[in-house]
């Protein structure tokens, strides 16, 4: 089998993803003349959604890794190519400094000498701290993603298990850094919205969503690449193997959101079940039962039969819906604690058609740059014939 | 009959997979294959097909319905009693143990369905086909009324494919 293939990002796909961006942007500057602080929001939503993404395909990389897991080698390189997206992310989020007001309660002026609980917060939740934790999060991130990406590119070059040997330790080197970074940020951007209000399960729902979702989409841009003519390996037991990853997600999923909801529903503690009873009133509560059903309730159903669990057609609107699932999540995280009224509408398929454009954007044209295959994995042969 | 069985014995998988290729090749009908050790081709080849996972689903249907409605009965129809300011349906907090019941429900239950389907029970004395068999050999095993017309050319497949040892019993 020609290991030496590279993907060609097609000009018209280019083009849609140029376009979609526009509409982004043009979404973007009409929000923000109408009503800023709404599309603060949708802008942080967006931002937190796909740098979920890369952090979740960043996730499965180092798991791949560090488990020696022979079946995904040929398609490591797409994981490899969402984490491309970081370093854009890592601006957004440094421009999300002008927004905090509209979208951080605890940011206002003077806020800290009329509200006790705010003024505990403040030496960890303060705007320079924040900015500093934002700026070495992603510096850390960006640097050991590149690092890694790095040594499989030489890899290609030079060949031998030196840098497959070396990949596993950085692998571990960073998932002790995405485990002590990750739920900090989670903390930060989403649950800071609330800031009267913690969980602790808080930052691990979020992680675990990212890595679904993550998972998710991997397994999506591989099935959509084998349909116009790459990966011409990819057999049953590969699908079978992404599945598994989605199947096995959605129940950790379900089983920390739910441990979530149940401690504090039983807890029954007023600071705590304003969250729930916020998103319970009858503007939100569609999405909460949505949100459990889409993320939870359909994957568990649908993948878990042997022969569904394998076929294309089935996955590919499985896993639509989850990217519409893990939105919802989001919304229902973002959107109560700032907008206040659940109001879907241009604003927010403008803003979310405009990411997509530019995470298939920079996720192609990084993947377009190298080789699409790791040719010199030392899995390589057996993630080719992986048959179970 | 005198003799019921028909076993070849192998050495390694190699040439039980050769020779159990060459016999489905050639239509012979093989009653069970034992090998120290499952082999992916053999567990295909047989086309035997577990029903065990749809055993278990059932069973873990079975099982959540039959514990929330138990629940159900003793929280709020046979013993109504408010604590902690919950409904009396307090259903998020049966979850948790609906799941753990299930899982124990579902685990007991498969290891009784299978039990039975294999015919074992406790205190059951073992059947062995071959002493081999229970140790480094690989075992064919063809019924005698199956093979009885052409059992010369069986013998000649068989030893075609270096088997070790043919017994009938």
């Amino acid at each position: 089998m020609n290991l030496d293939v590279k993907y060609v990002f097609p000009s018209k796909l280019k083009m849609l993803c140029i376009a979609l961006m526009v509409v982004g942007v043009i979404t973007f500057v009409a929000g923000f003349l109408i009503n800023p602080d709404k599309t603060w929001a949708n802008y942080l939503l967006n931002n937190f959604y796909f740098v979920s993404l890369s952090i979740g395909a960043l996730f499965f990389l180092l798991i791949q890794y560090i488990a020696n897991a022979g079946w995904s080698a040929v398609f490591k390189r797409v994981p490899h190519a969402m984490g491309a997206y970081l370093p854009i992310a890592a601006v957004f989020f440094i421009l999300l400094y002008f927004g905090m007001h509209s979208i951080y309660h605890w940011t206002h002026e003077g806020i800290a000498e009329t509200d006790k609980i705010i003024a505990w917060k403040l030496p960890y939740l303060n705007i320079p701290f924040m900015m500093i934790r934002i700026v070495m999060f992603f510096a850390l991130w960006i640097l050991l993603s590149r690092y890694l990406k790095k040594l499989t590119l030489k890899e290609d070059l030079q060949g031998g298990t030196g840098f497959f040997e070396k990949s596993v330790y950085y692998s571990r080197v960073t998932i002790f850094v995405l485990a002590l970074t990750f739920p900090f940020f989670v903390v930060d951007m989403i649950m800071s919205i609330d800031v009267h209000w913690f969980s602790t399960l808080f930052a691990l729902k979020n992680f675990i969503a990212a890595f679904f979702h993550g998972s998710a989409i991997i397994a999506l841009i591989v099935i959509l690449l084998n349909k116009v003519g790459y990966f011409p390996m990819l057999n049953n037991s590969h699908l079978h193997d992404f599945s598994r990853y989605m199947f096995m997600l959605c129940i950790v999923w379900g089983y920390f959101w739910f441990a979530q909801f149940m401690l504090i529903w039983y807890g029954n503690i007023p600071e705590e079940t304003a969250y729930f009873v916020h998103r319970w009133e009858s503007d939100w509560k569609t999405l909460f039962f949505v949100d459990l059903f889409i993320n939870w309730f359909l994957p568990f159903i649908i993948l878990m039969p042997r022969k569904t669990s394998r076929s294309k057609p089935v996955l590919i609107p499985m896993i639509i819906i989850l990217i519409i699932g893990q939105y919802i999540d989001l919304y229902l995280q973002i959107m109560p604690g700032t907008v206040h009224e659940n109001s879907f509408g241009w604003l927010e398929i403008g803003t979310f058609a405009g990411y997509t454009g530019l995470f298939a954007f920079m996720v192609l044209n990084a993947l377009s740059k190298m080789n699409l295959y790791p040719k010199n994995h030392p899995y390589i042969e057996e993630s080719i014939h992986h048959h179970f | 009959m005198k003799n019921k069985y028909l076993l070849g014995v192998f050495g390694d998988e190699e040439h039980l997979l050769d020779a159990f290729e060459d016999l489905k090749a050639n239509s012979y009908k093989i009653e069970e294959v034992y090998s120290p050790y499952p082999i992916h081709e053999i567990l295909t080849g047989m086309g035997h097909k577990t029903r065990m996972t749809h055993a278990a689903f059932a069973l873990g249907v079975v099982a959540v319905l039959g514990l929330l409605g138990f629940m159900y009965y003793a929280a709020v129809i046979s013993w109504p009693l408010i604590y902690g300011g919950k409904p009396f349906n307090a259903f998020p907090s049966f979850i948790v143990v609906t799941l753990v019941a299930t899982i124990l429900i579902v685990t007991l239950g498969t290891l009784f369905f299978f039990s039975a389907r294999a015919k074992i029970f406790p205190g059951k004395k073992a059947e062995i086909i071959h002493e081999g068999a229970t140790d480094d050999k690989f075992v064919i095993v063809f019924n005698a009324s199956d093979i009885k017309d052409n059992k010369d050319e069986l013998y000649r497949l068989l030893k075609r494919h270096g088997v070790e040892d043919i017994v009938e019993k």
